[in-house]
């Protein structure tokens, strides 16, 4: 439990509280006349969560914020996959789903543990081409297979 | 026609080629999920429903919707037998639900029982999946018949209440919880609405306009979730794993666990029923129950085959009991049933008291799979649990990124678009984070599920009532129902303030 990520949290919900109330003013009224518009729940909603944030910031003020023991976290390891992660996503559609599929897991695959490249470049290669083939050929699923050029 | 002509034809459906070799998969899938460490039943379940769709693309949607649920099914309880296996082995559950496993069955490894532990918790486990379903065949029309009698307004108070029920029970912080639940809910509001047609939170982006997908979602916070987690935190897991030796239980192991496996049954199914306390508690409490009735409890935490027996059947039962929430109510009650919820509202089938009279082969081919299942599990986990054991020993390095391209490929096979990539990348952050600072993303999940539905029932219930907010407490089933769920919010805060400890459900 960290203090600070407990105060943001409700910072960034009471915000996220207040926005929805906001912009909950601007859906347009209801048409065939009814009592309840569809500007009430997303209302209520909001002024609970603003209710629970201001709860939660309160309660910040009152525990003790335990001194984290924990072990280093690993940022590098993950900022890599997740940066490949965010280019397969974005490759995905113009480079097709076998190359980008290819491409990041080796990437993910080395950066997880350096070395045997052989059994990498393998498991990779199955997995892409063997994902693609039994879901597109055999099941004829429609998925972007390689570079429409 | 009566319930037994209802389950016979549930079993000619089960009985379909396809079907067993659905139910088989699931079964298979779920003993694998369960036995890996990192994935749960939940993020197991989510990471198929994109693949159960593909393969059941074919076909027409009933019989679809069929097959995928019972093997997504199968999944869900598969992973409580395979949950066991790591805890014996290894001293590692593989889930939630089989932490309490570890005390006796670790104990029972090293002293060279690891077989008839194993053993004991795949037979209590079936003796307690197959009572859970009598059980869920016995309640399934009455309940149901119940629920029909139901209105807007109380099924607006009743779905509040599986609502409480969850965020009274998940996490540390019963704010946080609330907090998810309610976070949750207005992410179901964005899109269009469904009642007046107008567009809510959009912003004029067209992926919005469909909502939210909650598929994305769910995949997103638990298995990326999950996934980042452990790619951040090392973990260290290098206990050496026990022999398993002869499998067979002795008939005096038999003899000491078949009371347990009976108790634990009934205790997990009807805890199993009632919403927001799922498998996890059940086999707390069954560890607890089994510790007072036994005759010589020193024995708890040393190797007791009772310690094994009980809470491997409780936490079976429970997850058959929760299926009859939602079934018959269309309730979930944790967060594995709601993804089950969402995969059957993706075929639009609509869980619930209609569900047995609009699709009956949905509902009771479901139900007699899970006879199937639950024999198949029998017979692959008693000689196959040696290979099994073996899955445990698959590198992380290959399976954290496979799981990251299994995701990414569901996600896009069955929304085609990018937005979702990202929306999933995003989710699995936010997932990693709200986990580790206890925000409870089970409440979350479920919210989305259940947000259309209470919107919707508010306000049929409020334009019956002219915009009367009394119709709420009037309505005296309603009233009972909205009574309920603040008694769950309020007694563990009141107990809190005594300074009572307070049993949470960790498993969501």
């Amino acid at each position: 439990m960290s203090k600070t990520f407990d105060r943001f949290a409700g910072i960034a919900f009471l915000l996220i509280g207040l926005l929805f109330v906001i912009e909950s003013q601007r859906i347009s009224k209801s048409s065939y006349g009814s009592a309840v518009g569809p500007d009430i729940f997303p209302i209520g909603l909001g002024a609970v969560l603003i209710l629970l944030s201001l709860r939660l910031l309160y309660e910040t003020f009152r525990y003790q914020a335990k001194t984290e023991s924990g072990e280093p976290v690993l940022y590098k390891k993950f900022l890599i996959i997740f940066v490949s992660a965010l280019l397969y996503a974005a490759l995905l559609e113009p480079l097709g789903y076998v190359i980008t599929t290819f491409a990041f897991l080796l990437i993910a695959f080395q950066t997880m543990e350096r070395g045997k490249w052989i059994k990498s470049i393998i498991i990779a290669g199955v997995f892409s081409f063997g994902v693609y083939y039994f879901f597109a050929e055999f099941l004829g699923g429609s998925l972007p297979g390689f570079p429409v050029f | 026609m009566n319930t037994l002509q209802f389950l016979m034809d549930g079993f000619s459906i089960a009985f379909q080629w396809q079907n067993i070799l659905f139910a088989f998969v699931g079964v298979l899938i779920g003993t694998a999920v369960g036995v890996l460490p990192g994935i749960g039943p939940m993020s197991g379940v989510a990471l198929l429903i994109p693949v159960t769709a593909t393969l059941t693309a074919g076909l027409p949607t009933e019989a679809a919707a069929a097959s995928s649920i019972i093997l997504l099914a199968g999944v869900y309880y598969g992973a409580m037998y395979g949950g066991s296996t790591t805890s014996i082995l290894l001293n590692t559950p593989g889930e939630s639900s089989s932490v309490v496993t570890t005390l006796d069955g670790y104990q029972m490894a090293k002293q060279g029982r690891a077989g008839s532990a194993l053993s004991i918790a795949a037979i209590g486990s079936f003796a307690a999946g197959i009572i859970s379903l009598i059980g869920l065949v016995l309640l399934a029309e009455p309940l149901s018949n119940v629920a029909l009698q139901f209105g807007p307004a109380e099924y607006f108070s009743l779905m509040l209440l599986g609502l409480a029920a969850v965020s009274g029970l998940a996490g540390k912080s019963m704010t946080k919880a609330l907090m998810m639940t309610v976070f949750g809910l207005m992410l179901g509001t964005i899109g269009i609405d469904a009642v007046s047609g107008i567009a809510r939170f959009t912003y004029d982006i067209p992926v919005l306009y469909s909502g939210l997908e909650f598929l994305t979602i769910a995949v997103g916070l638990f298995a990326l979730g999950e996934v980042f987690k452990t790619v951040l935190e090392r973990d260290h897991e290098d206990g050496t794993m026990a022999k398993i030796g002869r499998i067979l239980p002795t008939r005096q192991d038999l003899k000491e666990s078949a009371a347990p496996i009976l108790r634990g049954s009934f205790l997990g199914f009807f805890i199993g029923v009632l919403p927001g306390a799922g498998a996890t508690l059940a086999s707390f409490f069954s560890y607890i129950g089994e510790k007072k009735f036994s005759k010589n409890p020193e024995q708890f935490g040393k190797g007791a085959i009772a310690g094994v027996a009980g809470p491997e059947s409780a936490n079976n039962a429970a997850s058959g009991g929760a299926m009859i929430p939602l079934l018959t109510l269309g309730i979930p009650g944790s967060g594995t049933t709601a993804i089950l919820m969402g995969a059957l509202i993706m075929y639009n089938i609509q869980p619930g008291p209609l569900l047995f009279d609009d699709h009956p082969e949905v509902a009771w081919g479901l139900i007699a799979s899970m006879f199937v299942g639950n024999l198949m599990l029998l017979i692959l986990n008693m000689p196959l649990v040696k290979v099994f054991a073996k899955i445990i020993q698959t590198p992380k390095k290959y399976l954290l990124p496979i799981i990251i391209a299994i995701s990414f490929f569901g996600v896009y096979a069955v929304q085609y678009t990018t937005f979702d990539l990202y929306l999933l990348l995003a989710c699995g952050v936010l997932g990693y984070l709200l986990t580790k600072n206890d925000f409870p993303v089970a409440p979350l999940v479920l919210a989305l599920v259940l947000g259309p539905m209470i919107e919707n029932n508010m306000r049929r219930a409020l334009t019956i009532s002219n915009g009367e907010f009394s119709i709420f407490v009037t309505n005296p089933i309603s009233l009972v129902l909205l009574l309920i769920a603040a008694a769950w919010l309020l007694i563990p805060l009141l107990l809190k303030l005594k300074g009572r400890s307070v049993v949470l459900n960790e498993e969501g």
